[in-house]
């Protein structure tokens, strides 16, 4: 199931299996509550945020639903809230990535959980927590040195890109942010979160460099060994995780630095899922 | 700021709040180091924003409202800096929006952190909610993500 990859950005579509589930976008559907209510099947991109994406599903929803009845909208998969500040990718990879498509996904408009979801009442709430992932991912890379050196048009349009799903008006910024000292050999840490759906941390975070002191390049596996041991099987021992990020999984000795620089959703972080094998 | 030196910090900090009786303590969490401070009253008054703007706080009656906050001091290792977790409830436990909360800074100050290019004060995400729970620190309000003082640049 390991894959060699093509891609150099991280809004091209990549060569995919042929479920099509590594394709840059992740088929849903959305239904409301109760489920004899309209459904509506959507394209969700995968590197973008639940609700910067479904303003279509709201206003098709509010056609059928009493004013009254209306509070927040948020979503939910068997069960459980999702969180609209994870990437639509990641919630997939964690939640349904070995389920048939689209992926059915339940939308409500009341009772919302203050107690799984942050509120995102309106776009900007959205646009600062992808601001602070890129400032937070800086920090790690840079020393916030890149991040700090923007102007606030160029953060503007870090967001406009992403908003308005233009590549190009995107990488004009946030190849900036993949930049590094050539005598370096690398970033100074690599942002990255490990997510489990085994347990109850929310996610592995912590500081990791590219390159070892001797010089070594350090990969996905030597990332993998250090932070979540278990997710690795040892010689001899069967596979028990499937390491995910978008949907496909990287080899293991594939070099962190060009995982970081090339696989790393647009908030500057490389978000890895480790799921359970799926037991046929 | 080394995390040993967050660490002594701390420690001084911890030794401060002991004289002052003033509830500070220090908690692992999910081995990341915190000290907390649980349920500090205090009355704040509401200000109309079209006040004289001569220092003094000019306050009816009727608009002072008793706030509670909690703090949270972590060490945040993408930063290398502390960062202050805070969240504010009214006595009812009722959760206050990031609206608010900057609407009960003094407009003097809010302007000066309004304009430091890291946009300090912001929503932070439920995950560390979620260990605050787990350390059981937290009173009330059980539902809302703390507000973040970001760590300003070196």
């Amino acid at each position: 199931m390991c894959r060699r990859l093509a891609a150099s950005g991280v809004f091209r579509r990549f060569s995919g299996d042929s479920r099509g589930m590594t394709a840059s976008t992740v088929a849903g559907l959305l239904s409301s509550e109760p489920t004899a209510k309209p459904r509506q099947e959507l394209l969700l991109p995968r590197v973008s945020y639940l609700t910067l994406v479904t303003d279509k599903v709201k206003k098709h929803f509010l056609k059928v639903i009493k004013a009254d009845d209306v509070e927040e909208m948020w979503f939910e998969y068997e069960g459980t809230p999702l969180k609209w500040h994870y990437p639509i990718g990641v919630l997939f990879d964690l939640h349904a990535t070995n389920t048939v498509l689209p992926w059915s996904i339940t939308v409500h408009f009341k009772t919302f959980p203050d107690g799984d979801l942050l509120h995102c009442q309106s776009n900007s709430v959205i646009e600062a927590h992808f601001m602070s992932s890129i400032k937070e991912a800086d920090a790690l890379k840079h020393k916030s040195q890149v991040v700090n050196d923007m102007q606030k048009k160029d953060h503007k349009q870090l967001w406009m890109g992403l908003q308005n799903d233009k590549f190009d008006q995107f990488w004009a910024m946030n190849r900036k942010l993949m930049e590094y000292p050539t005598e370096e050999g690398g970033f100074r840490y690599i942002p990255f979160r490990i997510y489990q759906t085994m347990s109850d941390r929310p996610f592995i975070q912590k500081l990791f460099r590219p390159v070892s002191p001797e010089g070594n390049v350090h990969t996905l596996g030597n990332l993998l060994k250090e932070m979540y041991p278990s997710a690795i099987p040892n010689d001899g021992e069967p596979k028990r995780f499937q390491v995910v990020i978008h949907g496909i999984e990287p080899l293991l000795e594939t070099p962190l630095q060009w995982l970081s620089e090339h696989l790393s959703h647009p908030d500057n972080f490389l978000h890895i899922c480790v799921i359970p094998v799926p037991t046929d | 700021m080394l995390e040993e030196t967050f660490h002594s910090c701390c420690q001084l900090l911890l030794q401060q709040s002991e004289q002052l009786k003033d509830g500070w303590s220090w908690e692992p969490v999910q081995s990341l180091p915190v000290a907390s401070n649980d349920a500090d009253s205090i009355t704040v008054d509401i200000v109309d924003d079209d006040d004289e703007d001569d220092g003094v706080c000019m306050v009816s009656e009727d608009s002072s409202q008793v706030l509670k906050y909690e703090y949270h001091i972590l060490y945040s290792c993408s930063y290398s800096t502390p960062v202050l977790y805070f969240r504010a409830f009214t006595l009812e436990g009722r959760s206050l929006s990031l609206e608010e909360v900057w609407s009960s800074i003094h407009p003097n100050f809010r302007l000066r952190l309004q304009d430091s290019p890291l946009h300090t004060i912001s929503q932070q995400a439920s995950e560390l909610r979620i260990d605050m729970a787990q350390c059981g620190g937290s009173s009330g309000g059980s539902g809302c993500p703390p507000e973040v003082l970001h760590p300003a640049p070196p």
